[in-house]
């Protein structure tokens, strides 16, 4: 080896170094705040997830923000899997977007919790004093101060076509009984009675999963579960397993590997009989079809349980490293408007309901329906990864469609559930 | 540019003489470090830097957004216990034997029936090279469709009264991984051809000919003249394969997501859902150094042999 090559040698060597220390550096989360009280120039950047019928709503509020002349909004739209994916990068980068649409409850004081979120208790205070008591509590943090604005809400419910029901003569169910009977007077018309679009949406699971727990054990008992307060290897949750494990043999055969447009087009062409699903459903079946398509409540199965819903609550928070957070107040401030709310929820296409009382919203009957009964609800829930957190849902998805595939080895699916709650929670 | 090179043209044709030893070595020209360490910087930051945090990422648990917490070896111990990761090991060694070596086997199969000139051969070739112009997630989309409950598959097998045989084939465990090996195959094979093809055309006809004239059979010449002069691109090709293997990733994401419940996880999909969906960053990072460990073994394998082997000649 000549000098020269030497010399190279530890050259590299020292770059090789250099980059080591710095690389000792690894930036894992931040907490700072910077105080602003001047916005910087440009336009409030507002990322969202919807890129369907709830997109056109928010275009609408941004249209007539932007008239108003106090600054301008850049929306920018990504499909739901990617801005979940990115959104805890956005939150920690250096120059994050301003604003984000997000789910409330424990998904939103997630972020709270380590002081990347924006303190809108001011906006709550001068704007949104006619919200209802039950929205406060869940726009807020464990201290106390509201993080979130909520837009709208939306129902669950067991969707049908009333003209499948009225051929194969059921009227919707009430009870469990009545459901099971009803189910099987479908199978013997040779009907599927229940379908899921499982294979790319497996968290639809979820949903029986939130609704038989609810019925069973109450709302309290279910949201302490999510909240790891209980095991899901115990006695209240076999018991959710067990009434799931009567409906099992009325789902598709081949619910695990169905698509979510199949699943859809097999309910509104009469190959499957029941939907277990959020109002979003109703976008998915062609306008023409929609008003043959209708809900009953999620059957009740205890009746010494108080009746409770699922009401997911969708909304906007803002990052604390925003540099307009003057802007983004105003913003918000005006979506939670009867204005702002009013264009909102009447460019969403029906499947949701304003939160803001004053609001003027189109209802059909089905909203009419959905609104009556989320008001009757004793108390109402979100969904399993807005109660739970978001990073809980692939352990339920993975158990829930292992229970549907192997009811067999529940003993075993509910150990492994609970071992990756566990882990999960312990921030790993 | 054509300034800068001269330069150097210039100062590595002066410096020759300096190594016959004339005199002591030149200090070579800011130029020379220029263009050796620009592109180390990048290299450095693009890829060293991040691979570095990578590994020391791995001995923290850390989500994404709180403050992170030092566990030393801890994400490994988890992982030698962690069911989800011993499938996704059994899953990847699985695809590494299947796709690698099925992939091996048919290229060389057809890359042999096809590597003739007879007229129509070019059209088969073609037929089997066409697959690459897809994406992977094409292909997932087009194999998807294929595999539906009510897909052509399930259609054909009832069609020809083999109702038995039907399958919910990507939702059923014992089923899933090979529905997606079958789909990953029928993309590589005409990549793997057309590797092999380069390699027979390089071959010198004589010898096969030489050994026709002595009576060997076509299995003989295949076992004894063709299979030992294609060494180095059997190599090539076994490295690209377990190296694909190892970093297949998207046709699973595309078509089972390492569903149903993680029953067609492989390594890489398990690391991205545990870092993106279950937000462990920390445990992901140590599934990645699992798989770098894994990749790197193979490389530096292979490099021993083709070394030792340039020896040899």
């Amino acid at each position: 080896m000549t000098r020269k090559s030497h010399r190279w040698l530890a050259v590299t060597g020292v770059a090789l170094a250099a980059s080591v220390a710095l690389a000792g550096c690894v930036s894992t989360g931040s907490t700072s705040t910077a105080a602003v009280t001047k916005d910087a120039p440009g336009a409030l950047v507002l990322q969202s997830r919807f890129t369907g019928a709830e997109k056109s709503g928010l275009e609408a509020v941004i249209k007539a923000f932007d008239k108003k002349g106090e600054g301008k909004v850049q929306l920018n739209s990504l499909p739901t899997t990617t801005f979940d994916t990115q959104l805890p990068s956005y939150l920690t980068s250096k120059n994050p977007p301003d604003v984000y649409t997000w789910y409330a409850g424990q998904a939103t004081r997630d972020f709270a919790d380590q002081g990347l979120l924006l303190n809108l208790s001011d906006v709550w205070k001068k704007s949104l004093t006619n919200y209802s008591s039950a929205l406060k509590t869940l726009s807020s943090t464990t201290s106390g101060e509201q993080v979130f604005v909520p837009s709208d809400y939306y129902w669950w419910g067991v969707y049908y076509s009333k003209k499948e029901f009225k051929k194969l003569g059921i009227t919707p169910p009430k009870t469990w009984n009545e459901f099971l009977a009803d189910s099987a007077k479908v199978k013997a018309a040779g009907v599927t009675p229940i379908t899921m679009g499982l294979s790319d949406n497996s968290w639809l699971a979820a949903a029986w999963f939130d609704y038989l727990d609810l019925r069973i054990n109450g709302a309290k008992y279910h949201l302490d579960l999510l909240a790891g307060k209980h095991s899901y290897d115990s006695a209240p949750v076999r018991k959710v397993f067990a009434a799931m494990k009567q409906v099992l043999p009325d789902l598709s055969p081949s619910v695990l590997g169905t698509s979510y447009n199949q699943s859809i087009s097999d309910l509104s062409t009469g190959k499957s009989a029941m939907y277990l699903a959020g109002a979003f459903i109703e976008t998915a079946v062609p306008k023409s079809e929609r008003s043959d398509l209708g809900f009953f409540q999620f059957p009740i199965i205890d009746s010494s349980v108080p009746v409770s819903e699922e009401a997911p609550t969708d909304g906007f928070m803002v990052s604390a490293k925003t540099t307009r957070p003057n802007l983004a107040k105003r913003f918000l401030e005006f979506a939670a408007s009867a204005e702002g709310q009013s264009l909102l929820l009447n460019g969403e296409d029906g499947i949701s309901l304003a939160v803001n009382p004053k609001a003027t919203q189109t209802m059909d009957v089905l909203s009419n329906q959905g609104k009556k009964m989320l008001l009757d609800a004793s108390q109402v829930t979100q969904f399993f990864n807005r109660d739970a957190g978001d990073a809980q849902q692939t352990p339920a998805d993975t158990a829930l469609t292992q229970f549907i595939a192997q009811p067999n080895d529940l003993d075993a699916i509910l150990k492994a559930w609970q071992a990756s709650a566990v882990k999960l929670r312990s921030g790993s | 540019m054509a300034g800068l090179s001269r330069e150097v043209a210039v100062w590595f044709v002066t410096s020759v003489p300096t190594r016959l030893g004339r005199r002591r070595v030149s200090f070579p020209p800011p130029v020379v470090f220029a263009l050796v360490l620009v592109p180390f910087a990048i290299e450095a930051v693009g890829v060293f830097w991040p691979a570095i945090q990578g590994v020391m990422l791995s001995f923290l648990n850390w989500n994404g957004i709180a403050p992170s917490k030092e566990v030393g070896l801890g994400n490994y111990v988890s992982l030698a216990s962690d069911p989800i990761f011993i499938t996704a090991l059994k899953n990847t060694a699985i695809w590494i034997v299947l796709f690698g070596g099925l992939s091996f086997v048919g290229g060389l199969g057809v890359a042999l029936l096809f590597q003739s000139g007879r007229r129509g051969v070019g059209i088969y070739r073609t037929a089997l090279f066409l697959p690459i112009v897809f994406s992977l997630v094409v292909t997932a989309l087009i194999w998807d469709t294929f595999f539906q409950p009510t897909g052509i598959l399930n259609g054909l097998l009832n069609a020809v009264g083999l109702h038995s045989w039907t399958h919910v084939w990507l939702a059923d465990p014992s089923t899933a991984l090979y529905a997606i090996i079958v789909a990953a195959l029928w993309r590589e094979i005409g990549y793997v051809m057309v590797l092999f093809i380069a390699g027979l055309k390089a071959l010198d006809p004589a010898i096969a000919e030489a050994a026709r004239m002595d009576g060997c059979s076509r299995w003989q010449r295949f076992r004894y003249i063709t299979f030992p002069q294609l060494r180095s691109v059997n190599l090539v090709i076994l490295s690209v394969l377990v190296i694909d293997s190892l970093r297949s990733f998207d046709i699973v994401w595309a078509m089972t997501a390492g569903g149903p419940f993680n029953s067609t996880q492989l390594l890489s999909t398990y690391m991205y859902s545990t870092a993106f969906q279950g937000r462990q960053l920390g445990y992901a990072s140590a599934i990645a150094v699992v798989i770098f460990v894994l990749a790197i073994g193979v490389i530096i394998t292979y490099l021993v042999r083709a070394l030792s082997e340039d020896k040899e000649s």
